[in-house]
């Protein structure tokens, strides 16, 4: 079991092999490699020649969302990709990011790094969803530009928890971008390591800034968010934690840094433990104690 | 007897706060514990319910001649105990649709709250939109035994009367056992109680059969002289 819905995807990699590629209309999605071959342009987004990943390049507007899968499906997998996603001038595209382990003990690796580029009046929904072995190792890191009056969601969520967890994300907005980026994950026995920034570089640019991390039993979770103002621009961070063991940690570093004198830039932190009172309200109403701490820990990330 | 409590004495934090309290209800009987602020009327239903809280030092809660003294919060509703609280606790990000879709037993309700559905469980709620939310929960559980502490706190005349209106026809009419808590009485005259008891610092100081009377008498005298005043005394 890959994925529900595995047969519609565009992209499909298991372990190392790329499964399937299927280009809807207007959309061209190739392996990195074969990217960095075929399109100079793409060498400075690269970096450096890619061995594995993908490119996808919507270049016309698409009805259906753009699928991608990539899943670990047999033991001790490395997976090291470089991807580039590029969105033109003034599209809409809703895209759905599944990464993922068909198994609880493969202990796998998945690093990935890339770049989103999000072009002039674009406007990018993208839902990326992590689902994860119980000894996995998960590296993401991700570069994304906006240009002007472009916008993203970035919906992030950690549906099961790697053993470890880092992630490097940095957003670059420019003139009049902007960009919602939520991350919520709920772990247990894993250790986090969460590093978000958010750079509002345009005149009007905005940007919110959203972290919702909930730690179980023998969690360690430290999360440093950043929103750095260089123009006269407007950002939130908001950063939240709910420790669900009594052997749970969480550290939150929550910055903003402003180097222009029109910026507002503001944030909210709070890390807190779980109500013995809201437990007991919902165990009365027949929840085992279970279930009635999944409740709360769903409400605290927003899930329904 | 459908439902005991018998001489439970209970703590919290080192401190006794129920010092022997006795109840017995029968199957169906609506019943109203009258009290004081802080004469221990919502510890008595939080431990009735298992709230973990408090310590049980002594005494016996039965449900159908089964001791549940000993048994979880959960285990207890699992039974049909069903708790209205005082001050029900915000459950944020949980919609009241949500966590009706994971208790209710009963989809179907005659309690129109939807303008509540969609908001998050008791997060700025009013006084009226608690006490409706609680009961919506509470139906839908198909309970044996209800509990309502303090449903009539903070409502208004009109609402109050609302209020009574569904205890009486979806609980009192259907045959369910109701222990109805509270401090003001008001409710009363719309529900006309079979038994009125009065619980003063930690204990039941009188049953009386007539509410009026009670009422009449803490109006006049305050809840201690109840106890001259009642028909059978513990």
């Amino acid at each position: 079991m890959v994925m529900k819905g595995a047969k519609n995807t565009h992209y499909l990699q298991i372990d190392n092999n790329i499964e399937k590629i299927c280009q809807p209309k207007g959309v061209e999605i190739l392996p990195a490699e074969m990217a960095w071959q075929k399109y100079d342009w793409t060498r400075k987004y690269f970096l450096t020649k890619p061995k594995k990943g993908y490119f996808i390049w919507a270049k016309e507007q698409t009805k259906n969302p753009l699928l991608s899968c990539v899943s670990i499906s047999s033991p001790k997998i490395k997976q090291q990709m470089q991807n580039l996603l590029v969105v033109e001038n003034n599209l809409k595209v809703d895209i759905q990011g599944t990464c993922n382990s068909s198994k609880k003990n493969l202990n796998g690796l998945h690093q990935a790094t890339g770049k989103i580029l999000i072009k002039q009046g674009a406007k990018v929904n993208y839902q990326h969803i992590h689902s994860w072995g119980e000894k996995d190792a998960v590296e993401v890191s991700y570069q994304f530009l906006l240009e002007k009056d472009s916008q993203l969601n970035y919906n992030y969520r950690v549906i099961t928890p790697p053993k470890e967890l880092k992630t490097n994300n940095r957003l670059v907005l420019l003139e009049n971008a902007s960009a919602n980026l939520e991350m919520s994950a709920s772990c247990a026995e894993t250790k986090f390591d969460i590093k978000e920034s958010l750079i509002l570089k345009g005149k009007n640019a905005s940007g919110m800034l959203k972290l919702r991390l909930a730690a179980g039993k023998n969690s360690r979770i430290s999360a440093d968010s950043q929103i750095k103002a260089e123009a006269e621009a407007k950002g939130h961070l908001d950063c939240q934690g709910l420790l669900t063991d009594e052997k749970a940690v969480v550290s939150m570093v929550p910055a903003l840094v402003c180097s222009h004198p029109k910026a507002q830039i503001t944030h909210e932190a709070s890390i807190g433990r779980v109500s013995e009172e809201q437990l007991n309200y919902l165990m009365m109403r027949g929840l085992t104690e279970k279930q009635a701490l999944d409740l709360i820990i769903n409400g605290f990330l927003d899930y329904e | 007897m459908f439902f005991t409590v018998k001489n439970l004495k209970v703590s919290s934090k080192g401190k006794e706060i129920l010092k022997g309290v006795d109840l017995e209800m029968k199957k169906g009987e609506l019943q109203t514990i009258l009290g004081p602020n802080g004469s221990g009327k919502s510890v008595l239903v939080q431990t009735i319910m298992g709230n973990p809280k408090y310590q049980i030092e002594s005494g016996k809660i039965l449900l159908k001649n089964k001791d549940i003294t000993k048994l979880s919060s959960f285990s207890r509703a699992k039974l049909g105990i069903a708790l209205s609280w005082q001050n029900p606790p915000a459950i944020k990000g949980v919609k009241l649709s949500q966590l009706l879709e994971k208790i209710a037993k009963s989809k179907t309700s005659k309690i129109k709250i939807t303008g509540l559905l969609n908001r998050e469980v008791n997060l700025n709620y009013s006084g009226g939109e608690k006490k409706l939310s609680e009961l919506r929960q509470i139906l839908s559980l198909k309970p044996k035994l209800v509990i309502l502490d303090e449903i009539d706190a903070g409502l208004d005349l009109k609402k109050t009367e609302e209020v009574a209106k569904i205890i009486k026809e979806e609980l009192v009419a259907k045959n369910i056992t109701v222990l109805l808590i509270t401090h003001s009485g008001e409710i009363l005259k719309f529900l006309q109680p079979e038994i009125v008891n009065v619980m003063v610092k930690g204990r039941i100081i009188c049953r009386h059969k007539g509410y009026k009377k009670v009422l009449k008498t803490i109006k006049d005298y305050g809840y201690e002289r109840c106890k001259k005043h009642a028909l059978f005394t513990d």
